[in-house]
């Protein structure tokens, strides 16, 4: 028996009721980090959906060919959604880094070169957080002062949508590290055919670059190829993703030389 | 053929028919192939909203060239199973001989794409010039980046034939199945770009 397995099985038994339970994981699930991370990822991508989609209804984006008064007419229109929406995220915004961190030690417990984590760590650190956070400051700023000139609401609203547009480019990158690790490892940490997907997610996000070019269209920012189809696979790709760390995190064996190296 | 026959093509242990490749590999094919469509459904609609003004930008593409060029492709994908097929028979020598006419054959295909698409730039067609164009170098892209990740995937094929201890039969059919969806993809965008008029 393990020392995890043993500690488990020592413990006093669970009480009955739901906040003794909890009480109960809190101190002896050994895996009480990872799934502590997991819980986080799930609580973030429901705020991030309901803020974006519900709150700001800054996604679906808004037209990129709009004129400068709709543009103004956007901001107040949207005003208080934008405060209170990205208000939010400023408080929630670091939630997003749980994703980063279980990835990262699913890599780590992978039969590959640190390398790939290490690569996937700096990606997102240095960049998807940031290129959130800097769509909702842009936004936020136009909605603070709707009065200013509509030049510079201009400026702060193409500025939102191209960052959070942007920003693809970084997920694109991170999703191949990813992939080809899961490809590379020997251990069955993930399925293969979600190193595939990863690949495959990679390739649909190279479709975003072309909303620098377009404002109309299917390729502009709001367009039924850059965004619609892009989101629909990278939805399917979240739900899967979180799906497949929880996996992970059933089948660790928290007594194993493996994990017992990286923790 | 009995040869090959005796090197138990798709077939396995127990005698049942079996997937080439890992089933992973076709998890991909089918999402690729779901995506492309979605593009090419989303295209037939665009081209439907304005089918002249589509038909004259189409009508200066070179069908030659997007002949040739498919001509190319599907004569990879030949010599990609002729590859899998030497390999299943064991016959390592000559499966990389063939691996070596398809990763030729996708040089090619490359190199003809950018002379299309310099070609097209010359006359001033650019991406932002029209709907039709949009599309034109979107798909086309988006397929060249595809067979770029299949140069990938042919190298993965060359690294297990190229030693004895390797040569993992799946891993090959793997890599040729990637190599022919790439091909099976063209297909569709020749003839929704080049001929559906």
């Amino acid at each position: 028996m393990t020392v995890a397995a043993l500690a488990q099985e020592t413990a006093p038994q669970p009480p009955a009721s739901s906040l003794g339970k909890l009480a109960w994981q809190w101190r002896h699930n050994p895996k009480l980090e990872l799934w502590l991370s997991w819980y986080t990822i799930l609580v973030f991508y429901n705020v991030f959906g309901i803020v974006f989609f519900g709150i700001t209804r800054t996604q679906p984006p808004p037209k990129a060919w709009w004129d400068l008064p709709k543009i103004v007419w956007w901001f107040h229109d949207k005003g208080w959604g934008l405060l209170v929406g990205f208000g939010i995220i400023f408080v929630m915004g670091a939630f997003a880094t749980a994703s980063t961190a279980l990835i990262t030690y699913s890599i780590r417990r992978m039969s590959v070169s640190p390398a790939f984590a290490w690569s996937y760590l700096i990606l997102y650190s240095l960049a998807a957080v940031p290129g959130m956070l800097l769509t909702c400051i842009a936004l936020v700023t136009g909605a603070m002062r709707p009065d200013r000139d509509p030049r510079l609401m201009g400026l702060l609203y193409d500025m939102g949508f191209l960052s959070f547009s942007g920003t693809m480019g970084i997920f694109l990158i991170g999703s191949v590290v990813w992939g080809v690790a899961i490809l590379l490892d020997e251990n069955a940490i993930l399925p293969k055919w979600f190193g595939y997907f990863n690949i495959c997610n990679a390739l649909t996000e190279v479709v975003v670059a072309t909303c620098c070019v377009l404002k109309s269209g299917p390729f502009a920012w709001d367009g039924v190829i850059a965004f619609y189809i892009n989101m629909v696979v990278f939805g399917i790709y979240t739900g899967l993703f979180i799906t497949y760390l929880r996996k992970m995190i059933e089948r660790e064996d928290m007594d194993s030389p493996q994990v017992r190296g990286i923790r | 053929m009995t040869e090959v026959a005796r090197a138990r093509p798709t077939s396995s242990d127990d005698g049942q028919e079996r997937m080439p490749g890992q089933s992973d590999m076709w998890v991909l094919v089918m999402i690729e192939a779901i995506t492309f469509s979605s593009y090419f459904v989303v295209y037939t609609i665009y081209y439907c909203r304005s089918a002249e003004a589509f038909l004259r930008s189409q009508s200066q593409l070179d069908l030659a060239l997007g002949v040739i060029n498919t001509l190319i492709l599907l004569a990879s994908s030949w010599s990609v199973a002729r590859c899998v097929e030497r390999a299943r028979a064991g016959d390592h020598r000559a499966a990389t001989r063939n691996l070596a006419l398809t990763a030729g054959g996708g040089l090619l295909f490359a190199a003809l794409k950018l002379h299309e698409w310099s070609v097209e730039i010359g006359r001033g067609n650019f991406f932002s010039t029209d709907e039709f164009f949009s599309f034109y170098y979107f798909l086309t892209g988006m397929h060249l980046l595809h067979v770029l990740v299949g140069f990938i995937a042919l190298g993965v094929v060359y690294y297990q034939l190229k030693s004895p201890a390797r040569r993992s039969l799946e891993v090959i059919e793997t890599g040729a199945t990637f190599w022919h969806m790439v091909d099976f993809l063209w297909v569709i965008i020749f003839a929704l770009l080049y001929v559906m008029r």
